[in-house]
């Protein structure tokens, strides 16, 4: 061994601690950047040399210190959890938005609501049948059944304007997808080229990692890693990124809601991949949820079923009405008239529009028998609010129903978020930085460099002993 | 598992928990102001449809309320307009025997008499051309603007029509009466049995055999005012019950949707001390740290 190795020991060590000093450094420069998967210097003590001849041994202490690798301190298995709870924690909190936001168009229970302006109508007719001959009652009453036209048309118009807006949002995230997408194809590409050069692309796995757990939250996706650094991010068993090449997808179908749920042959919205046109199968994440929402009645979406809900009652209303109502005489004897009318080619709660002026009301019935100021006509209209299959009925099955599914996905929501924090915290709490830690660290490689330093002086100071000292013996 | 601990996850979950004590304190701070339980379906679906279901009563009953009104006011008119009928038919029955039982009376007298009769008459069709708010009580669904013709006494109303308030789902209650059955109709009105009476009197017939003809007259007329009275205490009753389902119903709606201001505001205060502890927590756990007391 030669009589400077001491000294080259002294060196690795001084440059050992100072790397591990830099990285403790980032960390402490990262501690609060998210998505920052904590670093370690990975330190390895350096055998002697040992000589060439097939029964020599080693003599004497190793020559130092090397940093091997900076360890990045993930968990995949973390990562993989954290992905699965947000690709489900997202699609219920989607779920429980769009439904709580359909809630509060609804305004029940409340005086000024549809069942309030329903109530409104029936008492409107009770007032007519105590006094057909008043034409004041008449024109209240034809007042408020124009009012309950437009609130029902305003309802469904409401629901149109959330199932645009979901529609618009579906193919901004779509794009979003296809963007994340690219961005974890190009970190592959570049961790990868780093990788083969040896070098450490923490940093960019980092990244990457942010990215995949983005696109976890939009289209439920999971990661997989290959042995050469890069990772597949798999939708629904497809590819979305296959090493550095993005299959891309898009959102198909109509941008009306008419042509996306009604209709003999609706063209419901869906998603596909771009190269094959096939259906992605979509396992969780926001975009889950809104092709839910947007989904024709017949698949259960949330829009369509409240649309086709007012549709409903739209509907009820007008047969029941006009059933009666053309049975009916008014004050000059005319008969067979229509209350309500229907646009057939709108949706009916828009088509609905009331067909009579005040004069052609029909409160009485037959005038030769029953005179023509009767009232048991419009008495009998009055009675439709308390009928079981009655639009009231339909009103309020309606709101309960959209009541009890709100506050199941607000539930479910809740709980899955619950989920997904407790997912991040295990997460964090095995990549975030520690700066208690790090201060120790910081700390420990300080006073190593010291001694290192120490180990240098020493040397120095006995080679001096052996260069400058020797030799003088007698001088 | 125990899991490491670093001042991102104590950061993480004190703001987590910072922020559910504060939603806890608006959620409550929300109840306490708008001063409902369920203000959308969502916070109680069940409440909902009772609340729902509770309205529409209410609305159905303050209208069955406003029915039983005006009913009252038709059955007052009829009753009042029968009573003064009854009275004038009575003072025709005294003059009737007046001119019957003296035969000693002159040309002048009996004219007095049958002129006084024809005041009379002319009397009793008014009342039985009463009218509430514009239509005739004694021929509800008649628009002819009388019950009563004049100089014909045809009556004006239609053969089965009548005037029906609505007090409950299942109840009606007619308010108004048949003039027919009250004052008769065409030459068997109690007008032309007046007028008859008036001819006989001028003409010296004797009137004496009328008086059963005027008995019949007042018994049917009588007849009709108990079946409007019995109908008047009918809506009377009904209008306090009214009244009281009205309240009954205010109660229930009032228990279902309105909170509890105690309840909210010992809730509100135990949150707020709750939040004051976390505040307090969190000053505490993210202050120190290690670099504080190295050198």
């Amino acid at each position: 061994m030669s009589s400077f190795a001491g000294l080259s020991t002294a060196l690795s060590s001084l440059i050992a601690q100072r790397q591990a000093l830099e990285v403790a450094g980032q960390n402490v420069a990262n501690a609060n950047t998210p998505g920052y998967t904590r670093q370690r210097a990975d330190m390895v003590s350096v055998e002697s040399l040992s000589a060439p001849t097939m029964f020599s041994t080693k003599v004497g202490a190793g020559v130092g210190v090397k940093v091997t690798n900076v360890a990045r301190l993930g968990d995949v298995f973390l990562d993989a959890r954290l992905r699965s709870e947000t690709a489900t924690s997202s699609f219920s909190s989607a779920q429980a938005r769009s439904l709580s936001r359909l809630e509060s168009t609804l305004s029940e229970p409340a005086d000024t609501g549809v069942a309030a302006s329903l109530q409104a109508f029936w008492a409107g007719w009770q007032d007519v049948a105590n006094n057909p001959q008043d034409p004041a009652a008449r024109k209240v009453l034809v007042g408020t059944a124009g009012a309950l036209t437009t609130q029902l048309a305003s309802g469904h118009r409401a629901v149109e304007t959330q199932w645009d807006q979901a529609r618009t949002e579906t193919r901004t995230l779509t794009t979003e997808v296809n963007t994340t997408a690219a961005a974890v194809a190009h970190l592959n590409e570049q961790i990868r080229s780093v990788l083969v050069s040896g070098g450490s692309a923490n940093e960019l796995m980092d990244q990457r990692d942010l990215h995949i757990t983005r696109l976890a939250g939009l289209v439920g996706a999971a990661a997989r890693p290959r042995d050469d650094g890069t990772v597949d991010v798999m939708v629904g068993g497809n590819a979305l990124v296959r090493g550095v090449s993005v299959n891309a997808i898009e959102a198909q179908g109509s941008y009306t809601m008419a042509g996306a749920t009604a209709g003999p042959s609706p063209d419901p919205v869906r998603l596909v991949w771009a190269n094959t046109g096939t259906r992605v199968e979509l396992q969780g994440g926001t975009l889950s949820s809104h092709l839910a929402v947007l989904a024709p009645a017949t698949d259960g979406g949330t829009l369509a079923r409240a649309a086709a809900s007012y549709d409903d009652v739209a509907r009820t209303l007008h047969d029941a009405v006009n059933a009666l109502h053309r049975s009916g005489y008014t004050t000059t004897g005319a008969t067979g008239l229509d209350f309500f009318t229907l646009d057939a080619t709108r949706p009916p709660a828009l088509g609905l529009s009331v067909a009579v002026t005040s004069d052609d009301v029909a409160a009485g019935g037959d005038p030769t028998a029953l005179g023509p100021f009767d009232g048991s006509v419009a008495d009998a209209l009055s009675r439709i609010g308390a009928s079981s299959g009655g639009p009231d009925a339909l009103w309020r099955d309606f709101v309960v129903d959209v009541g009890v599914r709100t506050r199941t996905a607000e539930q479910r929501a809740n709980v899955t978020e619950a989920a997904r924090a407790t997912a991040e915290n295990l997460r964090l709490s095995q990549t975030s930085v520690d700066l208690d830690e790090e201060t120790i660290s910081m700390l420990a490689y300080q006073r190593a460099y010291e001694g290192a330093a120490r180990v240098l002086t020493v040397i120095d100071e006995m080679l001096d002993v052996l260069i400058n000292r020797t030799g003088v013996v007698g001088r | 598992m125990i899991s490491r601990v670093t001042h991102q996850t104590v950061q993480r979950s004190t703001l987590a928990n910072l922020q559910l004590n504060l939603s806890r304190m608006s959620d409550l701070q929300g109840r306490l102001s708008g001063g409902k339980v369920i203000t959308k379906p969502s916070d109680d679906p069940a409440g909902t449809a009772g609340a729902m279901r509770l309205r529409s009563d209410l609305r159905a009953t303050e209208q069955f309320a406003r029915n039983a009104a005006d009913g009252i006011g038709w059955l007052n008119t009829v009753d009042s307009a029968l009573n003064a009928s009854l009275a004038s038919l009575r003072r025709a029955r005294d003059l009737t025997v007046q001119g019957a039982s003296s035969g000693s009376l002159g040309p002048t007298s009996r004219e007095a008499i049958a002129i006084e009769l024809e005041g009379i008459r002319d009397a009793l069709l008014d009342q039985a051309n009463t009218t509430y708010l514009g239509r005739s009580v004694f021929a509800g669904t008649s628009d002819a603007g009388s019950a009563f013709v004049q100089g014909t006494y045809d009556w004006t109303g239609a053969p089965s029509g009548s005037v029906q308030r609505r007090l409950a789902p299942d109840t009606t209650v007619r308010a108004d009466s048949d003039g027919r059955v009250a004052f008769g109709e065409g030459a068997a009105s109690v007008f032309a049995l007046l007028d008859g009476i008036a001819a006989d009197l001028r003409s010296g017939t004797d009137v004496g055999p009328r008086l059963a003809e005027l008995d019949t007259r007042m018994t049917a007329m009588l007849g009709e005012l108990a079946d409007v009275g019995s109908r008047y205490n009918q809506v009377m009753t009904r209008q306090g019950q009214i009244d009281k389902a009205v309240m009954d119903l205010k109660g229930q709606l009032s228990a279902v949707e309105d909170i509890d201001l105690a309840e909210v505001l010992v809730e509100l205060q135990s949150q707020e001390v709750a939040y004051q502890a976390a505040l307090g927590a969190t000053a505490r756990v993210l202050q120190p740290s290690l670099l504080d007391f190295l050198r």
